[in-house]
């Protein structure tokens, strides 16, 4: 039982964390949080399904092909419409970014009205049994793909020059502008990266979930609470937040009541924000006045 | 700031228009039918949940999304307390107010804790989900997703099912706030609330406490709403959960943007256009979402100070004392 819910727990955590890192990348390079991501992760997960179930082509070249629109789209949404309002308040970014999410609903909800979509079961091979614990091909692919992305993204971070490039626009802008480094095309980058991985987060959920064109908020929230965990602006505390969410849900609707899992992720940012601000590793948040 | 203030000729004119206009618009019933009439009162309901929520984005510079909590808080209130206490509606009003108040108080009591901008936005969308979580979930009381249907009730002889009646009141109602919320901006209070926006580490050199005043703003926020929430709960005569959902909340920044941040007129402005409109999209699922969206991106980067700023130009009649300077 308790295995079983320990599996279950990172494979939800896991794409949690992947969505609290997309979240992670854009604000480090922006200092924009993005909230309209929910949706960003609910249009990668419609494109996978129009491009498997509509176009007929295989998972995985429709994963990546979704991914790749969902890049463009970041990198046009960057440029076309945060970059004119840059100078301008921060609320004025954030509603931006709202907004964005809103329209691309929009489009969900006119295309496919008011219907809940089934996607097709993606990996259905046969569960493994070890001992009681039953081990599903979903979990493991989930868990397998977030974790050679965990690796690859890291390794990118720590050993190239991309790595030092987006620590220093995220220390100082200016001082990376300084340096020579053309940070509004690295920032239109980051909205790029941001947006493919967290439309990857959706094309990952998607066999295993019901798609309806809501499906983002409740991702956005449960990004913010493993960020918000994890420490805002630290990538590895981005992971480990979500991991610790996931988990933490499938405890909690397992030994205390099924009702929690929904509202496991606005305890933990309560909690949060009022014990320990800044959560694991995160720059110190509050305001001292 | 480069904007001409009224004169003094100007500004009692103004005193004079603000309370000519509620006793003009005494007369809309003779103008309008039964459908005109019900747009008419979502309109005077629009009004005060857009300045509850452009005081806190606008003036106090605080991004929040509990906007729709509150409102949804006022609703139900008022609905549960004359459904199952048989209280009567018109004073569920004040204490649906109060527990709208409530929440902008648990909304905004992380403040104390020093938790502000991205963090403080994140809390009040955890508050706003948390809402929508227990309406579903605490079936005895809200009904669930059956929603609560309001009991029929009479005033003065007269049906509250009567769109006339009912927008007396909401008038009274609407006057009554709007007016207090502009006193209580030109106040010592109100200065202190924008000058947080500007600056909170200056504004606490003065020795104005500053979290004090984010959360008093977010009471009065929640007390406005919440009053809100009272005259729709009556204005539909049944309460739903989805009343209070995303789709409310994306048209209150719209009304709040396209009217102009932090300005009275502006949610007036905001409120009286974009009521109508949705009526005539509500047909084809997803264009509102579409509709609003696409207005907010547009006033943000084509007119980023909404109507209010355009009226500002025409006259300097327009101007308010507490304005925020273009940038």
């Amino acid at each position: 039982m308790l295995m079983q819910l320990t599996l279950g727990g990172f494979a939800q955590g896991a794409i949690y964390a992947l969505i609290a890192l997309s979240l992670t990348v854009v604000y480090r390079s922006t200092t924009v949080v993005n909230f309209g991501h929910g949706d960003f992760v609910m249009a990668g997960a419609f494109l996978s399904y129009v491009l498997v179930v509509l176009a007929g082509i295989a998972f995985l070249p429709a994963a990546v092909l979704a991914m790749i629109a969902m890049f463009v789209l970041g990198v046009f949404f960057s440029k076309g419409l945060i970059r004119p309002i840059r100078g301008g308040p921060h609320i004025g970014l954030a509603l931006m970014c709202i907004s964005a999410g809103y329209i691309l609903r929009g489009i969900a909800r006119m295309v496919w009205g008011r219907e809940v979509l089934p996607m097709p079961p993606v990996f259905d091979i046969e569960p493994i049994f070890l001992g009681n614990l039953v081990v599903t091909g979903d979990a493991v692919f989930i868990i397998g793909t977030v974790f050679v992305l965990l690796v690859v993204f890291f390794g990118l971070l720590g050993l190239t020059d991309l790595g030092k490039m987006v620590q220093a626009v995220y220390q100082s802008p200016r001082g990376a502008r300084l340096i020579g480094l053309n940070v509004e095309r690295f920032n239109d980058f980051s909205w790029g990266v941001g947006a493919a991985l967290g439309a990857l987060g959706g094309i990952l959920v998607a066999p295993i979930s019901l798609l309806h064109p809501d499906l983002g908020a409740s991702f956005l929230i449960k990004g913010f609470a493993a960020m918000t965990l994890g420490g805002f602006g630290s990538l590895g505390g981005a992971v480990l937040g979500g991991i610790l969410l996931g988990l933490a849900e499938q405890y909690a609707g397992a030994y205390i009541d099924s009702a929690l899992i929904e509202i496991t992720a606005y305890v933990f940012i309560v909690l949060v924000l009022f014990i320990r601000p800044h959560g694991l590793f995160g720059r110190k948040a509050v305001v001292k006045v | 700031m480069s904007t001409t203030m009224p004169t003094s000729r100007q500004r009692s004119l103004r005193t004079w228009a603000f309370w000519a206009v509620p006793v003009l618009l005494l007369l809309t019933p003779l103008a309008t039918n039964a459908y005109t009439q019900f747009i008419v009162n979502g309109m005077l309901i629009s009004i005060l949940v857009t300045l509850g929520f452009t005081l806190v984005i606008g003036n106090l510079g605080q991004l929040a999304f509990a906007n729709t909590a509150f409102f949804g808080i006022g609703a139900y209130a008022s609905a549960i307390l004359s459904a199952k206490l048989g209280l009567p509606w018109i004073m569920t009003i004040p204490l649906a107010g109060a527990l709208g108040a409530l929440g902008g108080f648990l909304a905004s009591s992380a403040a104390l804790r020093g938790i502000r901008s991205y963090y403080l936005a994140i809390i009040t969308l955890a508050f706003g989900e948390l809402m929508r979580w227990a309406y579903l979930h605490t079936k005895p009381l809200t009904g669930g997703t059956d929603g609560l249907p309001l009991p029929r009730e009479t005033m003065f002889g007269i049906s509250l099912s009567d769109d006339t009646l009912k927008f007396y009141i909401f008038l009274a109602v609407t006057a009554v706030l709007v007016k207090a919320t502009l006193n209580l901006l030109r106040s010592r209070f109100g200065r202190a609330v924008m000058a947080v926006r500007e600056n909170e580490v200056a504004t606490a050199s003065l020795a104005i406490p500053t979290a004090r005043v984010i959360l008093t703003t977010f009471i009065w926020s929640g007390f406005l709403v919440g009053c809100a929430g009272a005259l729709f709960a009556r204005h539909v005569g049944h309460v739903f959960p989805e009343s209070f959902g995303m789709l409310h909340l994306i048209a209150s920044f719209a009304m709040v943007l396209v009217g102009g941040l932090g300005s009275v007129l502006g949610a007036v402005l905001g409120a009286v256009v974009l009521t109508a409109l949705p009526e005539y999209l509500r047909a084809f699922p997803g264009m509102e979402e579409l509709f609003f969206g696409l207005i907010v991106a547009a006033v943000l980067v084509a007119m980023p100070m909404g109507l209010a700023s355009l009226l500002r130009r025409l006259s300097p009649i327009f101007v308010e004392r507490y304005y925020r300077e273009e940038s």
